[in-house]
């Protein structure tokens, strides 16, 4: 196993992490970032694996981030996942050439986010997937997830997503938004002038969509191998669902339906780092200083969507901000630094301002628990049923460990990271608890499967 | 800059770009069904495309349960499907 001692580990290689690297590795740390990608730059980053240059805005701007942090001698290491750490910050991560054990002196996580999916009837079917996989797909694969695709859930990036179909020749068919229109939405954009072109480029890529409708929801997913129609029903502004008024879009071969984010918190959750819970940041999420990117470990830091969904622009903010921190606690001779740091934390409350408005205008609508019938399997893993699940509940079980000790659910090898929202939005919804007391699966290691060759030589070594 | 290999894909050899994710291949080349469940033999597919979900889960070069979305395309890999 090969065995790298560094001053700063940096885990996640999207606009965060390739930030907190490159101010570290200029204050003169010796850095290592480690990320699960084909190729660095994370989600909204996204480089071809083949090495292509970027089509897009996004694209370019982190293919220059990534040169950059290499200029200042950020050591990469892609395609790496990491699957276990521990209190004393060792980190072990799988690479295609065999196992790591990084031994660093501080660490910043910067996991970034995956999105938030809720079940329904029909969402295990092939061609359903959330609006990021339909987003890899294209990007990463040249593959448009159909021919004639559904774009539904709620929040901006459903918009993203539909320019990148656009750009591949594959307008989506219909975009069904879950927010009615209204006011507040321009209400809030008026205050940010910063963020008005973004605004219009993404509504200028949905004008390309024929069925555009506000205030409706995707009830059921139809089919037998395959994805072929979807229901929609009107939700109104209070979240009810009108199903009623439902109504039949089919001829489709993908739906891709997704309700904004939910930060991969497994590693930070692992080094027992504090979390809280607020749906507006997209549920659980690491506690950090927001002006030092400091969690409640020492050595540990936290940067990006880990730290509550917000989007790019914060993330590279405080990914920098960590950094500088970080650097300066490892001894970095920083001074002079102060200026800069007062200006981007003054940067990111404003952006973070942006963001947590638009987190509260796009919530998920109220009724989206009542989606899932008793026999709608909610842990696709395990294949549990929600009915199973209540169950549980019933029978006296208050959190989702509880109800994965009984049901299984969460216990497959998804460790909960699809499921588990649903299951504290049952619990809520059959015990009265909030989604907050219900908790969350604590992460388990190996938090990836690894090859048993990998364990044996981790484990092997660790005996010498 | 993309190379194009030949794997072989349940014994049928099919040309595919070199390191593009495996997962969207299987996707264009198995009409999105990727698998079927152990307990109710349902079908699967690529679902978050990131590695979180383990939908797409098929065999390559005879390791089981490998991820499909995160797996990059190499020149000569055996993949093989799981079926009910
Ligand atoms: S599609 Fe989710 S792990 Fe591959």
């Amino acid at each position: 196993m090969r065995r790298i001692d560094t001053d700063l580990l940096v885990v996640g290689g999207g606009p965060a992490g390739l930030e907190a690297a490159r101010a570290a590795a200029e204050a003169g740390i010796a850095v290592d970032l480690v990320d699960a990608g084909f190729r660095p730059g994370g989600q909204y980053w996204m480089q071809d694996p083949t090495g292509a240059p970027p089509l897009s805005a996004q694209g370019s701007k982190g293919a220059a981030a990534i040169a950059k942090a290499q200029a200042t001698g950020v050591a990469f290491h892609s395609g790496a996942e990491v699957f276990a750490a521990f209190p004393d910050r060792r980190v072990l991560a799988n690479a295609a050439d065999g196992p790591i054990e990084f031994t660093p002196r501080a660490i910043i996580v910067a996991t970034g986010a995956h999105d938030r999916a809720m079940p329904f009837p029909g969402w295990t079917l092939p061609g359903v997937m959330t609006p990021g996989a339909g987003q890899r797909l294209a990007k990463l694969g040249g593959t448009s997830a159909g021919e004639r695709v559904v774009l539904a859930g709620s929040g901006p990036f459903l918009m993203a997503v539909a320019e990148t179909l656009v750009k591949l020749g594959k307008p989506p068919v219909a975009l069904i938004e879950a927010r009615p229109t209204d006011s507040a939405i321009i209400a809030h954009l008026a205050r940010h002038p910063g963020r008005w072109r973004e605004a219009a480029r993404l509504l200028a890529g949905a004008r390309a969509i024929p069925e555009r409708r506000s205030g409706w929801i995707v009830t059921e997913a139809i089919g037998s191998e395959r994805v072929t129609a979807v229901r929609i029903a009107p939700v109104d502004r209070s979240g009810r669902i009108d199903r009623a008024r439902s109504e039949t879009i089919g001829g489709i071969d993908a739906l891709l339906v997704g309700w904004g984010f939910r930060p991969m918190i497994e590693l930070t959750a692992l080094l027992r780092c504090r979390h809280e819970h607020d749906p507006a940041l997209g549920g659980w999420h690491c506690v950090t200083d927001r002006a030092s990117g400091r969690t409640s470990v020492e050595g540990v830091y936290a940067a990006g969507e880990v730290t509550g969904i917000a989007g790019a622009v914060p993330a590279r903010l405080s990914g920098r901000l960590a950094g500088l921190s970080a650097a300066a606690d490892l001894g970095a001779d920083t001074a002079g630094d102060e200026g800069e740091r007062a200006s981007l934390a003054e940067q990111l409350a404003r952006a973070r301002a942006f963001s947590d408005g638009l987190g509260r205008l796009y919530a998920p609508p109220a009724d989206l628990v009542t989606l899932a019938r008793d026999d709608t399997v909610v842990c696709r893993c395990e294949e549990i049923t929600r009915a199973d699940i209540a169950a549980a509940f019933a029978d006296g079980t208050d959190a989702v460990a509880g109800a994965k000790i009984w049901t299984r659910a969460g216990m497959g090898r998804c460790q909960g990271r699809i499921c588990g929202a649903a299951v504290a939005a049952i619990a809520a919804a059959e015990t009265g608890i909030t989604p907050r007391e219900a908790g969350f699966n604590p992460p388990r290691i190996p938090l990836r499967p690894v090859p048993l060759s990998v364990v044996l030589e981790t484990t092997r070594d660790g005996q010498e | 800059m993309s190379t194009l290999v030949t794997i072989d894909l349940d014994g049928r050899a099919v040309e595919a770009e070199a390191g593009r994710p495996l997962g969207a291949l299987l996707h264009r080349e198995l009409n999105a069904v990727l698998r079927h469940t152990a307990k109710d033999g349902a079908p699967r597919g690529v679902f978050c495309g990131m590695g979180v979900c383990f939908d797409c889960l098929v065999r390559v070069d005879g390791r089981e349960g490998v991820r499909a979305c995160v797996t990059p395309i190499r020149a000569g890999m055996r993949v093989e499907t799981v079926r009910s």
